[in-house]
């Protein structure tokens, strides 16, 4: 392309935006089938326990129960995404409170909550495992002692109640430990946090007499829920047709099974419709949240400040099933590498069971948590050796052609100019302005992670463009910028283009709404889809414009030649007419990234896809009688590649970042006991309007060589590093060095006593 | 739970329901008159999702009773554009709807209804609000996906809009 993009590269409204302004947008909680039923799920009331007796009798006979199921009335299979270990309902043992034991279904929903509270569970309570010291203590109680009867990925190392350790080794750490002229030493934790989505998880599903079910659902990946439900179900997984009618925020919580299989045995039983919605309580107790974690970091670095070698370990507190931990430990390993020379490294993620709810993926999974170690100990070690932080940062950062921790070969690292731009606009000479008042900043790196995406691109006979594809629209306006990416592509404009999503029977396949991969697979696969396309016109415009094809070109909705033109809307209604219709199958695969593998073991992310490199910089003020934070001013200066679409790039940092204050200063499920105390939006505080600071957001362009038009996953990215840049600006403001997250009023308070003295 | 007949004046326009005097304006706006618009979550008034108009008012949906609504006005987002004065015209949007469309302040947009109320309600008695007021006018709507900023431009853009316009 030789002429300055007319779609890509430019702010314009999203596709979707006129129905969800005007509430005719439809949500998987929205929808609704005539006879349906009300599913709710009957759920453990111990943290551990054997299940002595379960009776469901009086509830089956309530007036409007019409189906009520329990694990033995569903087949008898353990699923999961890297170990198969989570049952559809416990039957003898229970893991943690929330933990599924029976459904029903009933009339309406009160009826259906009558008879959740006419079961009986009668448990003998076992030694419970609360954290992560109890599971990893030598003769820990395994939580699942059967555990190497599970089907899992055999890369996975796993041990008892560890469920996968990761490792990544180079070098000799010991020869970096001599090398270094100080070696420091910390540990960190983080808590347990919610995505926070404000449309529950939802699932419809109702059965048609060929044995067929479809599923209305608010899943961000509608072909791996039709893989579970098919090994659930028993039942082959063209029998199941997923459908995504729209999303109300997912941020990774909504990527696997969720209730969907709840809704599809209920309806099986039933023989209704049957609608599953859940609760705030079962968000915050049964969902798929953020893993808490401890971390232990040790870096070794000269006096110049030239890191020789870091030893670190993670530790993830995964819950009673392995969820997303194995993979999310891995990783971490790449996240606590940190975007830095280092030439030692000794590297490693741990999952750990314990009687908790099963975690999951939340945006950027596992990079608040390493990164704030990181990088917190990187100011730390700057002010130890007297060197500015920004500086020590730029002196160890990995620049163009660097090799990544894994031996990945790094290309378009924009990371120098995001640290030097963030760093400018926070006003970083002036780093302490005022008594109470302090600057911090941080930087990262990140993926945009692979998987296969296909669409199916038609050109209507009005000439408009119909974009099929297997995504889904999470609310990133990801299917607006590959929108984007095809009318440039196409010539034609972005209003042109009408999108049709996330349905398992009729649109392709795709790997679906995670790792910030949307707009750059889907993107690519309508490249090609338009690639396809252009061939098929051009070969029936040659004949018309009696011109070769090499003198074509695709322009204004037309087949333009040297002396004529002729309109898509033509050439595609001679194609209804002649050809079937001007119809192209565009895909995408992301190229492997090469790495060396004898650098990894029990790894399952080697290497970071086309990464993303940022820096994040806060200037706020810590009062010291109260611990109160006010932040006056944020910055994010982000590697994106190239932005497909600046406004909506900026909302995906203001919200990653909002999501991240959140999780740095007030977000945490409290367990105590094995019991989750706050399980209510009052009590688990996310951040409001008046919470969530100006944004100042700093688009850095160093193309790549794989996305559209060199674009780089945006997502998962503003989510990295919010918590080791405030915790850093705290520092500098004189609130102590906390290294506990959420960092409260409290923890301030007391930090600030104790150096007190 | 014996059911009352009610009469429900929603978006200018007049329905009859049969309904448990517990029931909430939330569920029948939702389950008796698909008015789908209005969302749910958490159903204790914590995030707003269910925001709506009662006489003029921002109401969370979930802990007002059906019953109590009678007689009086209830706006919800189906009928905001192009004033307020029932179901719109395609393509007709509500000067809100409009800056919240042209801002980027829309993501998932699940809370975005609720949002755009409450931004109604504040802005019809207070025309030519601060970025303060803004910011404490949305403090009972949660977003999770926008960090607000662009959403609090939009209220503003809007502000003026509206200020400048007749039918506002």
């Amino acid at each position: 392309m030789s002429a300055a993009p007319r779609v890509v590269g430019h702010s314009l409204p999203r596709l979707d935006a006129p129905g969800k302004v005007t509430g005719s947008a439809v949500y998987a909680a929205d929808f609704a089938l005539p006879g349906m039923l009300y599913g709710k799920v009957f759920r453990s009331a111990e943290p551990h326990a054997r299940l002595a007796r379960l009776d469901t009798s009086r509830a089956a006979g309530l007036p409007g129960v019409r189906a009520v199921i329990s694990a033995s009335d569903v087949p008898d299979v353990r699923y999961g995404a890297a170990v198969k270990d989570e049952p559809v309902f416990a039957s003898d043992v229970v893991r943690y409170v929330g933990q599924p034991v029976a459904a029903v279904a009933a009339v309406t929903l009160e009826a259906a909550e009558a008879a959740l509270a006419a079961i009986e569970a009668v448990y003998e309570p076992l030694p419970p495992v609360l954290d992560l010291a109890a599971a990893l203590a030598p003769g820990a109680p395994l939580i699942h002692p059967e555990w190497r009867s599970y089907t899992a990925n055999p890369i996975l190392q796993r041990d008892g109640n560890v469920c996968n350790r990761a490792r990544i080794v180079v070098g000799d750490v010991e020869r970096g430990w001599v090398e270094a002229d100080r070696v420091f030493e910390h540990r960190f934790t983080t808590a347990m946090v919610h995505q926070g989505y404000t449309e529950p998880r939802a699932a419809v599903a109702a059965w048609d007499s060929s044995g067929q079910v479809t599923v209305w659902s608010n899943t961000q990946l509608p072909f791996d829920v039709q893989a579970t439900l098919a090994d659930i179900l028993a039942i082959a997984p063209s029998k199941i047709r997923v459908i995504v009618p729209g999303v109300g925020g997912g941020f990774g919580g909504k990527l696997r099974i969720g209730v969907e299989h709840f809704a599809a045995l209920l309806a099986r039983k039933s023989g209704r419709p049957v609608k599953v919605l859940t609760t705030s309580e079962e968000e915050l107790t049964a969902a798929y949240p953020r893993q808490g974690t401890v971390i232990e970091l040790k870096t070794g670095v000269t006096r110049e400040g030239r890191l020789t070698a870091r030893q670190g370990r993670i530790y993830f507190d995964t819950g009673a099933f392995a969820g997303s931990g194995p993979g999310v430990a891995s990783v971490a390993t790449l996240v606590l590498a940190g975007p830095y020379r280092t030439p030692n490294l000794h590297l490693e993620g741990y999952a750990v069971y314990t009687n908790k709810t099963n975690c999951g993926s939340y945006r950027a999974p596992s990079g608040p948590q390493a990164n704030f170690a990181v990088e917190s100990q990187m100011d730390i070690i700057a002010d130890a050796l007297g060197i500015d932080p920004l500086e020590l940062r730029l002196r160890n950062i990995v620049h163009e052609g660097d090799e990544g921790p894994t031996g990945q070969v790094l290309t378009a690292v924009g990371l120098e100019e995001c640290l030097r731009r963030a760093a400018a606009a926070i006003g970083w000479r002036d780093r302490r302005p005022e008594p109470g008042r302090g600057k911090g900043l941080a930087c990262g790196w990140w993926t945009t992670t692979g998987g296969s995406s296909g669409v199916y691109v038609k050109i209507n006979p009005d000439g408009t463009v119909a974009l099929n594809t297997g995504a889904v629209e999470i609310g990133t306006a990801a299917l607006t910028g590959a929108a984007q990416v095809l009318a440039e592509s196409l010539g034609v404009d972005l209003a042109d283009i009408t999108v049709v999503s996330g349905d398992t029977f009729a649109t392709p396949f795709d790997f679906g709404a995670q790792g910030s991969r949307t707009a750059f697979a889907v993107g690519n696969a309508c490249r090609a889809a338009a690639a396809e396309l252009q061939r098929k016109l051009f070969a029936l415009a040659a004949v018309q414009l009696g011109v070769s094809e090499e003198a074509l070109a695709l322009r204004d909705k037309h087949v333009v030649g040297p002396s004529g033109r002729v309109s898509l809307a033509d050439l595609a209604r001679q194609s209804q007419q002649a050809g079937g219709g001007m119809i192209a199958h565009g895909t995408f695969i992301a190229p492997g990234t090469a790495y060396d593998t004898k650098r990894v073991e029990g790894h399952v992310y080697p290497a970071f896809h086309s990464p993303s490199f940022h820096a994040h910089a806060v200037d706020l003020t810590v009062d010291e009688a109260t611990g109160e934070v006010t932040i006056h001013k944020y910055v994010v200066a982000q590697d994106v590649g190239f932005a497909l679409n600046p406004t909506y790039i900026e909302g995906q940092i203001e919200g990653g970042v909002a999501q991240g204050l959140g999780q740095t200063l007030s977000e945490e499920i409290v367990y105590r006991d094995g019991r989750v105390l706050n399980a209510n939006l009052t009590d688990y505080k996310m951040p409001t309007s008046l919470d969530v600071p100006r944004i100042e957001s700093i688009l850095v362009e160093h193309p790549g060589g794989v996305g559209p038009f060199g674009a780089k996953g945006v997502g998962e990215p503003p989510n990295v590093e919010p918590p080791a840049a405030v915790a850093n600006a705290i520092a500098a403001a004189g609130g102590g060095r906390i290294t506990s997250l959420p960092i409260t009023a409290e923890k301030i308070v007391l930090a600030s006593r104790r150096e007190a003295g | 739970m014996a059911r009352i007949p009610i009469v429900l004046t929603i978006n200018r326009e007049r329905h009859e329901a049969l309904v448990e005097p517990d029931r909430t304006l939330l569920d029948v706006l939702r389950t008796d008159l698909g008015l789908t618009g209005t969302k749910t979550n958490c159903l204790d008034a914590e995030c707003g999702v269910c925001t709506v108009l009662v006489d003029g008012l921002a109401v969370n949906s979930c802990l007002y009773l059906a019953v109590v609504a009678q007689g009086r006005a209830i706006t919800t987002i189906e009928g905001l554009a192009p004033a307020g004065e029932g179901p719109a015209p395609a393509g007709t949007l509500h000067p809100l709807q409009q800056a919240f469309v042209e801002h980027g302040a829309v993501q998932c947009g699940y809370c975005i209804p609720g949002m755009i109320l409450s931004a109604k309600a504040y802005l019809d008695d207070h025309p030519r609000p601060s970025e303060a007021q803004v910011r404490e006018a949305l403090a009972g709507n949660l977003c999770r996906c926008t960090g607000y900023q662009k959403i609090v431009d939009a209220v503003l853009d809007a502000a003026g809009r509206m200020a400048g316009s007749v039918t506002s």
